[in-house]
């Protein structure tokens, strides 16, 4: 009962700030850029510059490969400019690229240069054998460079009738991927729901601290980890609704909505404690700061993971952000496991839960640190 | 005024400077930039998985290591448990008549297509040394997800300096000595000003060092300090607004995450939009400054180009602290 006296004791005093309602804000406004400007899937068009210094003959056999390979390809005469030049081009659109076929090697190595793309030039070697030149920046990863230099050594017609023809088995057949604009959710909620909670928390208790809350406390009959609990429960609650405010609008009610509570709660709970155990090492946010900008920026590290899933090193998987992020992926992928997200709650509860404990032991001892 | 300002700077620089806050804020940068420096190699050198069953074949996996990561694994079952793992990692398995590709199920159609595509030239026996090709380069040596990082890190120092300000002033507000000021022969303006040159001077110093540590020192710093001044009259905007409009730390707080989202937005904006839609981002003067500072970066910028750049920051700037005068001035009282 003194729990939930001191928590609507914290509402009431939350609810008269501007915080509650910058965090409601906040969520609107991403939920916003969500709906109207991010598109369902980002356009993955590729641009290269090519140029067939071959005959008349050979130039149009590989024009017609492009075009036959996309039916909708659509193709037009456009002009250039790079390097204080004008450079004439025939652009073939597919679904997949932008092809600029262009009229000499110079353009093609000052607009590879200057857009930044791979620029390749297409010849007759001594031999009257197809030679491929390549421009590229310098920065591509070397077994990218040896993959493209040897992509044309066998017949395009022929590698494609054995790509075809190649098993793949899946593990698994059920799976439907996200939408690019899905897939943005996730670190949304665990960098600006969750992670937040952490630096919220510490100006929170930060701002008692300056006006002697904490210290009253030791003459109060209500226990300290009452009242480090009622703070949670007001960053939670404000978590959850904003979780949910960009959440529901987009997903609906295809997801499992008392998971997605569950870890939202529990991930809310991790990051409110860890951000009451740094606030019980200072006496303000100013001397915490460096402490919280720098976790902020290694917490932030699994959202790289997050977007290049052919990139994820051992030391990355135990960021605690990255089961976090992961976790909300899979409450809101169609067919999603729901015995990772369980997990990923027990493990962000049961750290919380020791963090807490440490925290409350840490602010008993120091009542006015 | 001037001698005036310089006093409260060198008293704030002493104060900061024992709690630390000042000094965190100039090295933390510069870790993460050196953490830059760590992350982007492994990062840039990402390719496709692949999972193999040691000692089956060792020529094959010899050559997909030319141009793929290989990893390993006593037996199939190892290398099916590799494959369900949460990253992308794809088997190749023998079968009777070759190998198949084992997926988990939920890989993009782009990584399938490479180990496809990787098996093919295997067993088409097509090696290196038989290219019939030629790779020329540019010499450009920095990958663009380290410039991109590098350019966040420089926008993120700023709107960091900016919340070093908004506290510095907050706090003053909390202890009465902005009212205190009237009765000194110091103005409230000098004092906030004075106040305020704490976050300009981490704003300069971090930014350079992070050009330097990252290795960007051949871009051309004329340019990149001009960028950098433009960063820290945005920084000196955002801490005003900050400082100035938020009765406690709570509140500060909450607006820096406000203020991170057009931030962010800028950022998506110029990275990921195409065509006219990036229009709708020209009232950010983040935008103008990510833009400014990915050309000093690329080192494709003119000069031309950087003074307009920079030139809209300022107005944007000077739009937003005329806008919000009012409020400033009604926040000094």
């Amino acid at each position: 009962m003194k729990l939930l006296s001191s928590f609507k004791k914290e509402l009431i005093l939350a609810s008269r700030g501007f915080y509650f309602y910058i965090e409601l804000l906040f969520a609107l406004v991403i939920l916003a850029v969500l709906l109207f400007a991010i598109p369902q899937n980002f356009s993955n068009t590729s641009t290269e510059y090519l140029y067939f210094n071959l005959p008349q003959g050979g130039k149009e056999i590989f024009m017609n490969n492009i075009l036959e390979d996309d039916p909708d390809a659509k193709s037009e005469m456009v002009g250039i400019e790079a390097g204080g030049k004008t450079f004439n081009a025939e652009l073939i659109v597919t679904d997949e690229r932008e092809i600029y076929i262009v009229d000499s090697e110079e353009a093609v190595r000052t607009l590879a240069d200057s857009e930044k793309v791979i620029g390749v030039v297409i010849e007759l070697d001594d031999d009257n054998q197809l030679y491929y030149k390549y421009y590229l920046q310098g920065y591509e990863s070397t077994r990218l460079k040896n993959l493209i230099s040897i992509l044309n050594n066998e017949s395009t017609d022929v590698l494609i009738e054995r790509i075809e023809n190649q098993e793949v088995r899946p593990l698994s057949t059920d799976y439907e991927p996200l939408t690019d604009r899905e897939n943005t959710i996730p670190p949304l909620i665990a960098f600006s729901g969750s992670l937040m909670g952490m630096f919220i928390m510490a100006s929170y208790v930060f701002l008692d601290k300056k006006e002697g809350v904490i210290k009253a406390y030791a003459v109060t009959p209500s226990s300290i980890w009452r009242y480090l609990m009622s703070k949670i429960f007001v960053i939670l609650l404000t978590s959850v609704v904003s979780g949910l405010v960009i959440i529901m609008p987009i997903i609906g009610f295809r997801i499992n909505y008392g998971l997605l509570l569950l870890l939202l709660l529990t991930t809310g709970f991790f990051a409110s404690t860890l951000g009451l155990l740094i606030a019980s090492f200072y006496d303000n946010l100013t001397k915490a700061f460096g402490v919280v900008y720098f976790l902020f920026f290694i917490l932030m590290v699994p959202g790289i993971a997050y977007f290049i899933p052919g990139w994820e090193p051992v030391w990355v998987k135990i960021i605690p952000t990255y089961p976090m992020l992961q976790g909300f992926k899979e409450i809101i992928l169609p067919n999603g496991d729901i015995v990772y997200p369980l997990l990923t709650s027990a493990g962000f509860l049961a750290a919380g839960t020791v963090l807490f404990f440490i925290t409350n032991i840490r602010f008993k001892k120091t009542l006015s640190v | 005024m001037l001698k005036r300002i310089w006093i409260i700077f060198t008293r704030d620089i002493r104060i900061n400077t024992r709690e630390f806050m000042t000094l965190y804020m100039m090295i933390i940068p510069l870790i993460l930039a050196v953490g830059i420096n760590l992350l982007s190699p492994s990062v840039n050198d990402t390719s496709v998985n692949l999972a193999l069953i040691k000692n089956e074949n060792p020529e094959q996996a010899a050559y997909f290591d030319d141009f793929a990561h290989v990893e390993l694994f006593s037996d199939e079952e190892r290398v099916e448990d590799r494959v369900r793992s949460r990253d992308d990692v794809v088997g190749v398995l023998s079968k009777d008549n070759g190998y198949y590709i084992m997926t988990e199920g939920n890989e993009s159609e782009l990584v399938i297509e490479y180990a496809k595509l990787l098996n093919v030239l295997y067993e088409s026996d097509v090696q290196l040394e038989d290219a019939r090709s030629e790779i020329i380069e540019f010499g450009r040596t920095v990958p663009p997800l380290k410039k991109m990082l590098v350019n966040m890190l420089l926008l993120v120092i700023s709107m960091l300096a900016g919340m070093l300000i908004a506290m510095n002033i907050l706090e003053e507000k909390v202890d009465n000595t902005v009212s205190a000021i009237n009765v000194t022969p110091t103005s409230r303006r000098a004092f906030i000003l004075g106040k305020s040159l704490t976050g300009m001077f981490v704003a300069l110093f971090s930014s350079i060092a992070v050009i330097l540590i990252t290795g960007f020192y051949t871009v051309n710093l004329g340019q990149a300090a001009l960028v950098i001044f433009s960063l820290t009259i945005l920084s000196l905007l955002i801490g005003f607004i900050q400082g100035l409009n938020s009765d406690d730390a709570m509140e500060a707080a909450g607006s820096v995450k406000l203020m991170f989202l057009p931030m962010a937005g800028s950022i998506a904006g110029y990275e990921f939009v195409t065509g006219n839609w990036k229009i709708f981002f020209y009232w950010s003067p983040f935008y103008w400054a990510y833009r400014a500072n990915d050309m000093i970066l690329s080192k494709s910028g003119t000069w031309p180009q950087m003074i307009l750049y920079i030139g809209i920051i300022l107005v944007i700037c000077g739009a937003v602290y005329a806008l919000l005068a009012p409020r400033i001035v009604k926040g000094l009282q």
